[in-house]
């Protein structure tokens, strides 16, 4: 009865929100969200969770198949690092990582895409990829969580999901997004051409807010957590005018601003933590 | 014989060149030197904004230190490291010729050598197939518990941290 009574509370909540967000959303998809509720109502079976997350305007199910599309597409772009080894490894490291955030469920997949490039993409729904570039900068399995854990924050607190809202989310026409396996044409309307997406800059904040979600997630998952700031430094000292950094710097705050902002957030909180670095275990690329 | 005792001595050459990297660092700000890594242990001296420091190595959040002040450990967000200063070492001449940068300008066919730019984001396509492969390497829950535990990684209780405005 508790359950049930709950249940109705929150969805005369959502649909009360759907009415005064109405705007962000248009009607179209406003009313796709409401029979969505509606369904989860009817056939029981939804979770809380679930239609708690339609407050928010996207489903879990229509954040992973926007996460999928983008994902396919960046691997349209540059394909994975041909290494079974390693790409199990980047997943077992990874999904330890995402186990200790809010969201330990999601279908988490990590992968290193075979690029020179220096950098790391993290798309909704749980897809995460970090460049052999960038992996080939990293020293032990801790600078790995750290890089992992940054794109992690990214993925739970919907950074990219909010980008696609504010830029093109009216223009969707209120389809529901279906889930499905291959490509999936309406999702790309949503998202602009191919990978697109992720070249776009997300808000200073966002990037400093994911930066100190992966200092806490490596923190809870016994790594140590100033791995990433030395990831950070390295990074910093790499001359601008590099190719390899282009995109990168184009995107992120410098990482000197970076290393400022976690220099007050962190405080001296961290001083007496010592987790594990791991560089044994780390997992070497061969050249 | 001779020639064994070459190799050794340029293989004893090459390795130490990587491992006496000593990174150099500036103190961003007023900051003790502590004999141990800890924030509760014994200070040494006090470095001053601007002051040089030679970096041997790294434990947690600290950094031992060697400067005009005193030797000991330094909290690491305390100071910048030094501006590309790292001698090349042979070995990174050598990284340097073997990746053949130096070609004849030729573009490479294959994929995902070059950098990915705004452009080849922005043109690229749906490749189910790689998508497929990604995702069959998942790691589910269970499986990265065992992970963790044959690394010996504790969870930890820890809040998330108030960001700064």
């Amino acid at each position: 009865m508790k359950t049930i009574n709950s249940v109705v509370v929150l969805i005369l909540f959502s649909i009360c929100s759907i009415t005064v967000y109405g705007f962000d959303f248009g009607g179209e998809l406003g009313k796709a969200l409401k029979e969505n509720v509606q369904k989860k109502l009817g056939d029981n079976s939804g979770s809380t969770a679930n239609v708690v997350s339609g407050l928010f305007g996207t489903s879990q199910d229509e954040e992973i198949s926007i996460g999928k599309q983008i994902a396919g597409n960046l691997l349209g772009a540059s394909p994975l690092v041909k290494d079974a080894t390693l790409q199990k490894y980047i997943n077992n490291v990874g999904r330890w990582v995402a186990s200790q955030s809010e969201r330990p469920d999601l279908p988490w997949h990590f992968g290193v895409i075979d690029t020179k490039d220096i950098n790391a993409f993290a798309a909704p729904g749980g897809y995460v990829f970090v460049t052999r570039g960038l992996y080939q900068q990293l020293q032990n399995e801790a600078s790995l969580a750290g890089v992992l854990a940054h794109e992690i924050g990214h993925v739970i607190r919907k950074h990219h999901l909010k980008i696609l809202q504010q830029s093109s989310w009216v223009d969707l026409g209120g389809q529901a997004l279906a889930r499905q396996a291959g490509n999936n044409e309406k999702v790309q309307q949503l998202i602009g051409s191919g990978a697109e997406v992720m070249s776009r800059s997300l808000d200073k904040n966002a990037e400093f807010e994911a930066d100190s979600i992966a200092i806490v997630l490596s923190t809870r998952a016994g790594y140590d957590p100033f791995s990433f700031v030395e990831v950070l430094q390295g990074i910093s000292h790499i001359s601008g005018n590099d190719d390899s950094v282009a995109m990168l710097f184009k995107t992120h705050p410098h990482p000197d601003e970076r290393l400022d902002k976690l220099n007050v957030a962190m405080d001296n909180s961290f001083d007496n933590i010592k987790g594990v670095t791991l560089d044994n275990r780390f997992y070497r690329i061969k050249p | 014989m001779k020639l064994l005792k070459v190799v050794l001595i340029l293989f004893l050459f090459l390795t130490t060149q990587q491992v006496m990297a000593v990174e150099s660092g500036v103190a961003l700000k007023t900051e003790a030197i502590k004999k141990e890594p800890f924030s509760d242990a014994k200070t040494i001296a006090t470095l001053t904004t601007g002051d040089k420091v030679n970096i041997f190595k790294k434990d947690g959040g600290w950094l031992n230190v060697r400067s005009a002040k005193g030797n000991g450990w330094v909290r690491m967000l305390s100071i910048r490291k030094g501006d590309a200063k790292k001698e090349k070492t042979l070995v990174d001449s050598f990284k340097g010729l073997a990746s053949g940068r130096s070609g004849t300008g030729k573009v490479v066919a294959t994929t995902g050598i070059r950098g990915l730019n705004d452009e080849e984001l922005k043109s690229a396509k749906f490749d189910a197939a790689e998508l497929h492969l990604a995702e069959s390497y998942a790691t589910s829950r269970s499986e990265a518990q065992s992970f963790a535990d044959k690394g010996n990684l504790k969870p930890r209780a820890l809040d998330y941290l108030a960001l700064p405005q």
